[in-house]
């Protein structure tokens, strides 16, 4: 019998096949992919982006040269713009803002290598390094709200045609829709029963165990109860802590260790297949006083990762209501007997 | 400068590239090809490839599961939900679950297995409507269910599997995420107003008149302001109502001629573009119907989906609704 598993954070539903459920090698990951196109990101090309905003480099390298580990530059076709005001205005019944934000593209290795499973866990180490700086710097500008961190990596994924390893992060002057339910969710769940329901899911997915793929001292990583993919998995940070930003070292080289892990443990059984990222921290606290009260009590930072393996019907897209074909106690265990990954 | 726009009815936002807008041939779209499928089960004489038919509009003397049919109605053969069965809702720790109960059935639109919906007259797109509306007013009876999902995906990229045009149509146990934030949104809405927001939204779209592509006496269809995807198109009955199965005859036959000419329209523009179009309508007994207003979303598929469109909710719509409406009225 399928199953229908409710998200208990923001209230999404899901279907998940139980019978005929999938194994990795129903999937179909390999398409054949347009031509690559000129690779801006390695070393030595510097000038083929604009100016860098920020790079963690050797002592005596110049800026815009060789010499870095990570580098963020802002992205040659922003979505949104950094100069102007958002001039909020209304139109009848609609509402509008200037496209006023950030769009940056951290560049998170100087070789030409295109997954993240391929560095090391001290090169992540400094990707998510470059993630805390930005995000401690971007707080300053009182327009911004909100900073999205993803990476598409794949065609499937919606990355583009170059294949060198990248983050996106879009700044931007609201929260998104998506990340605002999960706020409200946790807030009304903090609301009811005094815990934080990211807490509460790692207490029970560690007693439970049965949807563990990973964890060290610091984090913990599993398939979600209602995924909505097959083999989709969320890394969460014991230490309860809502900003992602206010990681130590110690904890980012834990989380390195963590995102090494799950994203081989993908590659190997998924036989390398496309996949988004995307960080869920916790929005900057800006007018509205009172508004995020309990927000560093409420909210918990994690990490969504989600393989592309299926095609998103269009229902999915227009209904929010999802079909995952395996069970992710099944995708765990897979994820989770992978020897020595 | 880009813009940001806010769905008024569930409060998303888009971002939208008002800047540099990309028209039709800036999207790398692949043409909707029909390759032809051996032993296709929807076709004529391959009935008995399918479960055994729920309803058909056939020839008087036809028998059913034979040929002599117009559209027909078949369980879904690797059905995503089960029909038998209780719920058996139940938790599991913090968790909440429960069977997947449900109708998944489809509806196939024509026995011509090369015709698109759009390319069949407006006489049988009316009878495949009538289709909808006669299998959502059955499955109503069944009181495990609340909501009815009616969609169709054609082509690869829009997650079909086979290319005979066909419809969906999933009956769920309860309300899907999306459809309730439109129903809590709108019903907001009208506490505050008291009045249907899609209701404003059509006379909004009426005095703007720049994103309305087709209007006839029951019927309008436009690019909505604050649409998620480039050429998007919805298209709403100007008469409130809640129910798409309430929808009387010579409704379905305005629904059948606008929903003609707006595929006809994204068909031509965008070279035969995979799309998806869902009916989103009131649950079951509702109870406040005169704040939701049924509708169709159309979304041809166009861009590969994000990854933090998904992670975030937050869309980039790369084509200004204003101007995908305009290049669809005049090519």
């Amino acid at each position: 019998m399928p199953e229908l598993r409710k998200d208990p954070i923001i209230g999404r539903w899901v279907i998940i096949s139980t019978e005929r459920a999938k194994r990795p090698k129903d999937f179909k990951t390999r398409i054949k992919e347009p031509p690559e196109r000129d690779c801006p990101f390695c070393e030595g090309k510097e000038d083929c982006t604009p100016p860098e905003i920020f790079a963690i480099r050797d002592n005596n390298s110049e800026k815009n040269k060789p010499g870095w580990k990570v580098r963020v530059v802002p992205s040659i076709a922003p979505l949104l713009r950094i100069e102007g005001d958002l001039d909020p205005r209304g139109r009848g019944l609609y509402d509008i803002l200037n496209g006023v934000g950030a769009h940056e593209v951290i560049i998170e290795t100087p070789q030409h290598i295109y997954n993240i499973a391929d560095l090391e866990p001290e090169q992540i180490f400094l990707i998510l390094t470059a993630y805390k700086e930005r995000l401690v710097d971007l707080e300053n500008d009182p327009r911004l709200r909100y900073v999205l961190i993803y990476k598409n990596y794949g065609y499937l994924a919606g990355a583009g045609k170059i294949k060198h390893a990248r983050s996106n992060l879009i700044a931007s002057p609201i929260i998104p829709k998506r990340v605002k339910e999960e706020l409200v969710g946790a807030r009304r769940y903090f609301e009811y029963h005094d815990r934080c329901i990211f807490c509460d899911m790692i207490r029970q997915e560690s007693e439970q165990k049965k949807r563990l793929v990973y964890e060290n001292e610091g984090f913990f990583c599993f398939c979600p109860f209602a995924s909505r993919f097959p083999f989709e998995v969320w890394v969460l940070p014991k230490n309860h802590s809502c900003d992602f930003q206010k990681c130590n070292e110690e904890e980012l080289k834990l989380c390195a260790q963590a995102i090494k892990e799950v994203f081989l443990r993908l590659k190997i059984s998924l036989n390398d297949p496309p996949y988004n990222f995307v960080l869920h921290t916790a929005p900057y606290r800006r007018k509205r006083p009172g508004y995020w009260r309990t927000i560093l009590h409420d909210y918990h930072w994690h990490i969504e990762i989600t393989p592309r393996l299926t095609r998103v019907a269009g229902f999915e897209w227009g209904t929010g209501f999802y079909i995952c074909p395996t069970p992710p106690e099944e995708a765990a265990k897979v994820l989770r007997e992978i020897e020595n990954a | 400068m880009p813009e940001l726009r806010k769905d008024p009815i569930v409060g998303r936002w888009v971002i939208v590239n008002t800047e540099n807008p990309r028209t039709p041939r800036d999207y790398e779209i692949i043409p909707h090809e029909w390759k032809g499928e051996k032993d296709c089960p929807f076709c004529y004489g391959n009935e008995y490839m399918t479960p055994p038919e729920i309803e058909a509009i056939r020839d008087e003397n036809s028998a059913p599961n034979t040929p002599g049919w117009k559209v027909r109605v078949v369980p879904n053969k690797f059905p995503a939900l089960r029909i038998e069965g209780d719920l058996d809702k139940r938790p599991e720790g913090m968790y909440d679950m429960c069977n997947g109960i449900g109708a998944h059935e489809v509806i196939i639109d024509t026995p011509y297995h090369y015709k698109d919906i759009c390319e069949l007259t407006s006489e049988e797109i009316f009878l495949v409507l009538s289709v909808y509306k006669s299998r959502m007013v059955d499955l109503k009876n069944d009181k495990r269910f609340k909501f009815i999902l009616l969609f169709k995906n054609v082509g690869e990229l829009a997650g079909a599997s086979l290319e005979h045009p066909h419809s969906q149509l999933i009956a769920l146990p309860m309300i899907p995420k999306n459809v309730k934030e439109e129903l809590d949104g709108s019903k907001h809405f009208f506490h505050y107003h008291e009045r249907c927001i899609f209701c404003d939204i059509i006379n909004q779209e009426r005095s703007e008149s720049e994103r309305v592509l087709f209007e006839n006496q029951d019927f309008i269809s436009f690019c909505p302001f604050f649409g998620r995807f480039p050429f998007e198109v919805w298209i709403l009955p100007k008469k409130h109502m809640a129910e798409f199965q309430n929808v009387c005859e010579s409704q379905l036959r305005a629904l059948a001629e606008i929903l003609k000419a707006t595929l006809l329209r994204l068909k031509k523009v965008l070279s035969s573009p995979d799309y998806n179009y869902i009916i989103h309508t009131a649950p079951f007994d509702y109870e406040f119907c005169e704040s939701y207003h049924w509708h169709i979303e159309i979304m041809p598929k166009l861009i590969r989906p994000a990854g933090f469109e998904w992670g975030s909710g937050f869309y980039i719509v790369p084509t200004p609704p204003e101007l995908a409406a305009k290049i669809l009225k005049n090519e």
